[in-house]
């Protein structure tokens, strides 16, 4: 948040307990060009809301998120077309360095997927992101990789 | 008597493309013909009409942000075959100048009453691999 | 029959709101690429629009475009409009109930967990944290805090936990959406496009959504500028208030528009070229 984050910190307990800080990664999916060419080449998008410490690639396939240990991910997804369905089957990433888990909103059926890095990040480490689309059963990978990348590398 | 028939289809895009198949309910076919024409609301439509009536068809996506246009329609020899080939490899499909296209003719004087003259019915969805897809189940039947 | 057209407006909230600009902040996207938008993914957006017209020019198709505006940080949209209220109203509930379990604890007898004063004390502050924050929204035009619909919300994050905080620590929070508030300019003021808010039955669209029908008669490329609201939290007397911001962004749409044809004769109406039987 803009304001205060930098005010002194006061003796006032944590409640948020472990993460440093959060970081949302979307994805935008075109679901119909996923289905109809088999591939998610061209037809995903990725944005994060760190780049206010480097991230880039914003708004496209080949985001590179900025990340220290502690830092807590969330991936999320939205489809171009309203009336379509995707979404996140499995990440796939070195589990040295983060393992996401799937997760549901409370009382919901929508699903995001979340994972804390574990430690510093000293050369890049790509992940794939598979999604589930449509009414197919199968999941489609990312055509190209996603990375993390650790702060000032 | 009402000389122009309307032949409107929809289609469930996203379904369609995930199963990789018009039927299961995936495309809808529907007229307004004067006449009682047989199957409506399925891909196997036959449309009842007379010579010098005009046939104008329509498609509309059931998930509106969907593309979809017809490519084609061919009409098939009474054996099911075609001079027409179906496009080989649908990645070379382009979609952009589809929407231009109107469909509709005249009921020609030679049909012979009470034969089935089926058509295949092309759709594409997007661009790519998956988006050309058809059903030749659809017919004309002069009363 | 008329075309639908998507047109969807992430914004980096947070960081709009710091840099005070969406300019690089925003990413917009269209389900039009193939017919050649230009810039999904960037905050230049080029709109590419196929119009189409009878051979004696009146216009064969409407097409009609849907501004749907996103946090990119935000609880994603297909979550239930309610999906915050619930949730803040849930939790208030809850604490109730813990409060009371709490109380037939130190009124029970057969247990000496709760005898000492401050382990009471210690669990009244477990409670209240779980009940998270609630916030307030400013009225746009005035000093009041009003009843805009998520005043008394409780502040989330993107995973839809409860966040409690003092006021000197504001935590990780979930954005609220952005909101369109008006789309003007040139596509408005030459008549290519006629916008207007709708309210829609569809929870997605969080009940409100900007469309326009398109004059596609006149081809070219025209701008126009959404005006977009975000939410800024502040600390404000004594309680968390959600600050609108209002920021501008603009985007293009480039029409072009192209006559009809037979596509049996590729010219005008014939019969229908059927093989004889």
């Amino acid at each position: 948040m803009a304001t205060k984050t930098s005010a002194t910190p006061k003796s006032e307990p944590q409640v948020i307990p472990t993460p440093t800080k959060t970081i949302t990664i979307a994805s935008v999916v075109d679901v119909v060009g996923i289905l109809a060419t088999d591939s998610l080449a061209g037809q995903v998008y990725f944005m994060d809301t760190n780049k206010a410490e480097g991230s880039t690639g914003q708004g496209t396939e080949n985001l590179r998120t900025v990340v220290s240990a502690g830092y807590r991910l969330v991936w999320t997804v939205i489809f171009l077309e309203c009336e379509a369905y995707a979404a996140i089957d499995e990440i796939i990433i070195d589990p040295e360095y983060c393992e996401p888990e799937k997760k549901v909103y409370e009382g919901t059926d929508v699903s995001y997927w979340m994972g804390t890095v574990k430690k510093d990040i000293t050369s890049p480490v790509p992940y794939t992101v598979k999604f589930k689309v449509g009414t197919r059963d199968e999941s489609i990978p990312t055509a190209s990789p996603l990375y993390l990348i650790g702060k000032g590398s | 008597m009402e000389s122009k028939i309307t032949i409107f289809s929809v289609v469930d895009v996203i379904e369609s493309l995930s199963g990789g198949t018009l039927l299961n309910g995936n495309l809808c076919m529907m007229d307004n013909s004067p006449f009682e024409s047989l199957n409506q609301g399925t891909p196997n439509l036959v449309t009842l009409c007379y010579p010098g009536q005009l046939i104008h068809w329509t498609i509309l996506a059931l998930d509106l942000q969907t593309p979809v246009a017809i490519r084609k329609i061919t009409f098939l020899n009474q054996d099911g075959s075609s001079c027409e080939p179906i496009p080989a490899d649908p990645t070379q499909l382009e979609s952009d100048k589809l929407h231009l296209n109107v469909w509709s003719g005249i009921v020609p004087y030679y049909l012979v009453p009470g034969v089935e003259y089926r058509y295949r019915f092309e759709l594409q969805m997007y661009e790519g691999k998956n988006c050309l897809m058809y059903v030749d189940t659809p017919a004309l039947k002069r009363v | 029959m008329s075309q639908q057209l998507g047109i969807i407006v992430m914004v980096d909230v947070e960081a709009a709101l710091k840099a005070n600009t969406l300019k690089g902040n925003t990413y917009l996207f269209d389900n039009m690429k193939l017919q050649g938008s230009e810039g999904l993914g960037t905050d230049k957006l080029i709109s590419a629009i196929h119009g189409s017209s009878y051979i004696d020019g009146s216009q064969a198709n409407e097409q009609v475009l849907n501004w749907l505006p996103y946090g990119v940080g935000s609880l994603p949209p297909t979550l239930p409009k309610s999906f915050l209220a619930d949730k803040s109203k849930n939790s208030d509930l809850k604490a109730l109930e813990d409060i009371k379990a709490l109380a037939d604890k130190i009124t029970s007898t057969d247990t000496d967990e709760f005898t000492n004063v401050d382990d009471v004390i210690e669990e009244l502050k477990r409670i209240s944290k779980s009940t998270g924050i609630k916030t307030q929204v400013q009225d746009k035009y005035s000093d009041t805090t009003r009843d805009l619909g998520t005043s008394g919300q409780k502040i989330m994050d993107v995973t839809g936990e409860l966040i409690s905080a003092s006021k000197d620590k504001i935590p990780e929070i979930n954005s609220l959406n952005p909101l369109i508030t008006d789309i003007s300019g040139e596509a408005v003021d030459k008549k290519i496009i006629y916008p207007a808010a709708y309210g829609s039955p569809d929870m997605v669209t969080d009940g409100w959504y900007w469309a326009a029908s398109v004059d596609t008669s006149t081809p070219g490329t025209y701008a126009y500028t959404m005006d977009i609201q975000l939410y800024k939290l502040i600390w404000s007397d004594g309680v968390w208030t959600w600050i609108p911001v209002h920021m501008k962004c603009e985007a293009y749409i480039k029409i072009s528009n192209d006559q009809k044809k037979n596509g049996f004769t590729n010219a005008g109406v014939g019969y229908l070229p059927i093989p004889i039987a």
